[in-house]
């Protein structure tokens, strides 16, 4: 199994079939939690904070909407099944607080957190990879991005007011990487892509 | 490759050597992954050392936290894996980030360990390794794993090094770049945050102990070295010519072979620390001179101690 994308074909780009599955993965998550967050960023922003999620919603959405231009489609027959288990994994679970609005504000920032920071679509890309072929600026761009938009994750994840949840929070946002990493590595698999990208 | 478990973590580590020799332990910098120190390795390893080098947690193929790395952590994390190094005699050698977990290993469990080699490191946050930390993190954030190497490179590297490479940086910088995550290394980075200086303490350092320093480190000046060589009774201050951050990329033969030699005369009780302060050779095998009497070894100037 490959650490990378490929085989490219002669002008470095990703193959259609590989470009089909990651998109469809990427498409699935990000339009989840751009639902999530449309739900959660009110009408009228009361904090300084929430601009952050008014940002993320938008973020999230020019994802999707990049990986729906920027993708190679090919018909792909696993995917309807592969989607529903995605979806049914993205449904929120509340972190075990005894507040429950808190909970499901903590699991939504676990499940952003381990999108933006166990997902790195462009850690998948051979060195040959062509610099100018739209998926493969969509998924350095998704990466870079990703960096900035787990930002507003951390800063309430850690926020001194969730101290006496920390365990709870801890717990909640290790469920979620590990929830997100089997899906990615699983999909990765079925493309004949290995997770250890790390070339040892 | 072998596995460590620390509670509920996974740390991949390697030992290499003969079983019955004298150990060096190897403690990775913050954007350092175990290959690092494969020259080290070689080098020790032929000397009959036996060598242990790993991933911190949060680096490389170690578990990753997902919020909370606590500097606590990487000690409890060297404690087991120095007890599993038997009954013979360890020296712990750490760079810059590895060289703070070093220290507070040091000062907790010195009676387990032969000698200590502190590189590039520091026991407190002056405001210039302040400020440059927190502009690293934003960078991080702002810019990924990528814009740091940028920015570390030229701040720890000579030109003569970074010259042959210039047209090939990108692959110098994508190993490191594959195995370290964003947000593992925003928090180790974060473990800082509720920092204790760790001057206080150093005193308890009772162990021979090997402060290397490059000449032109400005990320972790010469000041910050000396700290530790006034407040650990049997140091020595050596001072690597040319040497910047990075030394141990850049003069890796130099390094490791100051290393032999340092746990070599410990262990022949050769070892005369004494707060004194030495220039190393420009290249291994070298004569390490003792630092020129009468003046400051603080100032990049010839300039004369005042007389007291």
């Amino acid at each position: 199994m490959n650490s990378f994308l490929g085989p490219l074909d002669s002008q470095g780009r990703v193959p259609a079939s590989q470009q089909t599955r990651v998109a469809a993965f990427l498409i699935s998550a990000h339009s989840a939690l751009a639902r999530q967050l449309a739900i959660a960023v009110p009408l009228r922003l009361h904090a300084g904070w929430q601009t952050e999620l008014h940002a993320q919603l938008y973020r999230e959405t020019e994802i999707v909407s990049l990986l729906l231009r920027a993708t190679s489609w090919v018909p792909d027959p696993a995917i309807p099944f592969l989607a529903i288990s995605w979806e049914t994994a993205w449904l929120p679970k509340p972190a075990m607080t005894g507040d429950g609005t808190e909970g499901l504000m903590i699991d939504m920032a676990a499940l952003g957190h381990a999108l933006h920071a166990a997902i790195r679509p462009a850690a998948l890309l051979p060195l040959e990879a062509a610099a100018d072929d739209p998926f493969v600026v969509a998924l350095r761009r998704i990466e870079f991005e990703s960096s900035r938009l787990m930002q507003a994750q951390i800063i309430f994840l850690k926020d001194p007011g969730l101290l006496p949840v920390r365990q709870d929070v801890n717990a909640s946002v290790e469920r979620r990487h590990a929830q997100v990493r089997e899906l990615w590595t699983a999909m990765l698999e079925g493309i004949g892509v290995g997770c250890d990208q790390s070339g040892a | 490759m072998a596995y460590l478990s620390y509670g509920t973590h996974t740390i991949r580590y390697e030992l290499s050597g003969p079983e019955t020799g004298p150990a060096y332990v190897l403690v990775n910098g913050l954007t350092q992954y175990a290959e690092l120190w494969e020259a080290y390795r070689d080098a020790l390893v032929a000397k009959n050392f036996r060598v242990v080098t790993f991933d911190l947690l949060g680096q490389g193929e170690s578990d990753k936290p997902s919020l909370f790395i606590s500097q606590d952590d990487h000690v409890a994390v060297l404690r087991l894996l120095i007890d599993q190094l038997g009954d013979g005699p360890v020296f712990l050698a750490g760079i810059s980030f590895g060289g703070i977990v070093a220290l507070r290993y040091a000062i907790e469990s010195g009676h387990r360990l032969a000698g200590l080699v502190a590189m590039s490191t520091f026991a407190e946050l002056p405001p210039q390794l302040f400020l440059l930390g927190n502009v690293m993190r934003t960078g991080l954030i702002l810019g990924g794993t990528s814009y740091l190497q940028d920015m570390l490179l030229p701040m720890n590297l000579s030109d003569a090094w970074l010259a042959p490479l210039l047209d090939k940086l990108e692959s110098v910088k994508r190993q490191g770049w594959l195995v370290n995550d964003v947000y593992a290394l925003q928090n180790l980075m974060e473990s800082f945050l509720d920092f204790k200086p760790l001057t206080p303490r150093l005193h308890e350092i009772k162990i021979p102990t090997m402060i290397l320093n490059g000449e032109f480190d400005f990320l972790t000046p010469r000041p910050l070295h000396d700290t530790l060589r006034s407040h650990i009774a049997d140091s020595a201050l050596v001072i690597v010519p040319r040497g910047y951050h990075a030394f141990t990329l850049e003069k890796s033969a130099l390094t490791a072979d100051l290393l032999v030699r340092f746990a070599t005369d410990v262990m022949a009780k050769r070892w005369k620390g004494g707060g004194s302060v030495w220039i190393a050779p420009d290249e291994a095998g070298g004569e390490i001179e003792p630092f020129p009497e009468g003046y400051d070894h603080l100032r990049a100037l010839p300039i004369r101690l005042a007389s007291t």
